[in-house]
């Protein structure tokens, strides 16, 4: 009573007014939090863990869900239906609309790998995984993602170990994702940790930077060596069909010069049996005639004859002023 | 009455707290040993959930019981052939005795200190005792594949096939324990000592293994020297496949032309001698008619114009000039 009328009457008041009110408010109070506390939404690509003292209770799918406040019920909620993805030898900096850009500056600790002879090799790669069981995931190791990056590493280094530079950087990049794939799901079966591998995709894969150039001078030599091939070969084609051609009009050719010089034979044969035949006849006219016929034409043509009687001797052939000036 | 209310709210604070310390919750991931003045007491309780205590004088004391990482540092270590490797190795291992761990290292910094040492030092023990290629491949495979390969060269070099060695060179020595065996040695090995702290290693991962510099400097000379061989080598067989192809050219249009030339001289032989035949057939028949009537047309024909002639009055032609 002492104690209460010390009391300043404003104080008082205030107590007077909280005594007044005091049980339906403090209930109130806790019902607000009991309902607040007592639902939670689980997103469509989640999956909820529900813990009830500390114990593990149920999952909850996708949907309105209830649960019992004051601590007593913890809901965490895990993306499971999401395929999550970690690089390695590079990292995706922006995600424009137009274009993603990558980074692989400062991660050739993470990319270069020793190859199975003892050579060096550039591989770039991600792993996409899905979380396969959300209460696992949560509580049966310290830091799932950090096991999955370590694995990730070791795992790759262990399949490109077992294989040649030449396979790395050509005809091996299906086998080594494959193998990884299987390599990385076993380790992490064995750490019971909810991971499900989904895929291992091989991004670029190089010779070290130090080394490329002369990689791609043995390409540019490839390069020129067909072109070389094909330059020859082409030649080729241009100049044999056309001697084959060449070849053919030759022997047309000749196959023509023997018909007509047979043909000719025979008319001339011909004519000269049917002339001959009549000279038969009347050799000595014949003979005349043609002769003189012959002389005719002969001489119709000369500009320049100089008949020399037989009985002037020593006579010496006169020749005409321009045969001399000539 | 207001005595009465502060006795009554007095008294629920403390059997609050004595109901509260009778109990404790237990999270999943979780494992916890029950002290008395210090004292553990029973076995570490690793279930989740709600357990009973004696209020006041037990104490819980928490330890995780999920999976573990150690990350290791770097190291540079020399193989047993004397190759200047960096190690990067990271390890998993949980708390399997809560007691022990608690007794020998307190808690995980503790352990991570003790991992550190243990799991360096038998990392370098185990990869200072093997060749580098032990630490590298997992198996032999890519012996066989070599040889089949070299196989296959072979078959198709036999065959006639033209074909461009272009592997890569390197060291290509057989493996005889391999790189998963290697880990497993060092788990091997750290386990018989982690065991005293209540530690089980899961496993060690070589995470990472390259060339000290110097080392990779040197591979990558190599690997520089041995492409610009590769390509002096590929353009030299294409200037000889060129010259081939040229080769051929001239020896076929060689052929060709000649064969025509062949043929075609054939061809005019034979009818140079069957008109030489349709000739003698016919004129052997009068031999002067023909000798005369033939040296009239050549006459005619040799006997030019502007030719000078000198013609002596004795001539056939000329007789009734006299």
């Amino acid at each position: 009573m002492q104690y209460q009328k010390t009391n300043p009457p404003e104080v008082q008041k205030v107590l007077d007014f909280i005594s007044h009110l005091k049980y339906p408010v403090i209930l109130g109070v806790i019902i607000l939090f009991g309902i607040t506390g007592s639902y939670y939404t689980v997103q469509p690509d989640e999956e909820a863990v529900v813990i009830r003292m500390g114990r593990h209770l149920k999952n909850t799918q996708p949907g309105l869900h209830f649960k019992i406040p004051f601590g007593i019920d913890d809901v965490t909620k895990v993306k499971t239906k999401i395929v999550h993805q970690a690089e390695f030898g590079f990292r995706t900096t922006s995600v424009s609309s137009r274009r993603t850009t990558y980074s692989s500056k400062n991660f050739d600790s993470e990319s270069l790998m020793l190859t199975g002879d003892l050579n060096v090799a550039e591989v770039q790669w991600v792993v996409q995984y899905q979380i396969s069981d959300p209460f696992k995931f949560l509580f049966k190791t310290s830091d799932p993602i950090t096991n999955i990056r370590d694995v990730a590493e070791s795992i790759m280094r262990r399949v490109v170990g077992d294989k040649l530079v030449t396979e790395v950087l050509t005809t091996g990049r299906v086998e080594i994702a494959d193998n990884g794939k299987l390599l990385m799901q076993e380790v992490l079966d064995k750490y019971d940790m909810g991971i499900s591998i989904k895929s291992i995709k091989l991004q670029d894969v190089n010779p070290p930077r130090m080394v490329q150039a002369s990689f791609n001078d043995v390409n540019a030599a490839k390069q020129e060596q067909e072109k070389m091939l094909n330059q020859a070969e082409e030649s080729y084609n241009r100049i044999i069909p056309e001697a084959r051609g060449k070849a053919n009009k030759l022997v047309q050719e000749a196959e023509g010069f023997a018909s007509e010089i047979i043909n000719r034979a025979h008319g001339n044969a011909e004519r000269f049996s049917s002339l001959a035949k009549e000279y038969r006849k009347a050799p000595a006219i014949t003979r005349k005639r043609i002769y003189l016929e012959t002389m005719e034409k002969l001489f119709e043509k000369m500009d320049d004859i100089t008949i020399i009687d037989s009985k002037v001797k020593g006579l010496l052939p006169v020749f005409s002023k321009e045969g001399v000036t000539k | 009455m207001s005595n009465k209310t502060l006795v009554t709210i007095l008294g629920s604070i403390v059997l609050l707290l004595l109901i509260n310390s009778t109990f404790f919750i237990l999270t999943e991931g979780q494992q916890a040993i029950v002290t008395q003045f210090g004292k553990p007491v029973g076995q570490p309780i690793t279930e989740a959930g709600i357990h009973l205590k004696k209020p006041l004088v037990q104490e819980i004391r928490y330890v995780d019981k999920r999976i573990l990482n150690w990350d290791g540092f770097p190291n540079q270590i020399p193989t047993k052939d004397k190759k200047y490797i960096k190690v990067d190795t990271t390890a998993r291992w949980r708390v399997v005795d809560a007691l022990k761990f608690i007794q020998t290292v307190q808690n995980e910094q503790g352990a991570k200190a003790r991992l550190d040492t243990i799991l360096d030092g038998y990392t370098r023990d185990v990869i200072s005792g093997h060749n580098l290629v032990e630490a590298v491949r997992n198996s032999n495979s890519i012996l066989k594949k070599i040889e089949e390969k070299k196989a296959e060269i072979k078959k198709k070099k036999e065959a006639g096939e033209f074909i461009l060695e272009e592997e890569v060179g390197g060291e290509i020595a057989s493996v005889d324990v391999g790189r998963e065996q290697l880990s497993q040695m060092i788990v091997k090995l750290a386990d018989k000592e982690l065991e005293a702290l209540g530690i089980k290693l899961i496993d060690v991962q070589l995470r990472r293994i390259s060339y000290e510099q110097s080392v990779e400097k040197k591979v990558y000379e190599r690997m520089i020297s041995e492409r610009q061989r590769i390509a002096q080598k590929i353009r030299s067989i294409g200037k000889g496949e060129k010259a081939k192809i040229e080769g051929r050219l001239s020896k076929d249009l060689k052929e060709i032309e000649s064969k025509a030339y062949r043929l075609a001289e054939v061809i005019r032989g034979k009818a140079e001698a069957k008109a030489a035949k349709i000739y003698a057939d016919s004129l052997n028949r009068d031999p002067k008619f023909y000798e005369f009537i033939r040296t009239m047309e050549a006459y005619k024909k040799s006997l030019k114009g502007d030719s000078k002639f000198l013609l002596s009055s004795e001539s056939e032609f000329l007789k009734f000039l006299k």
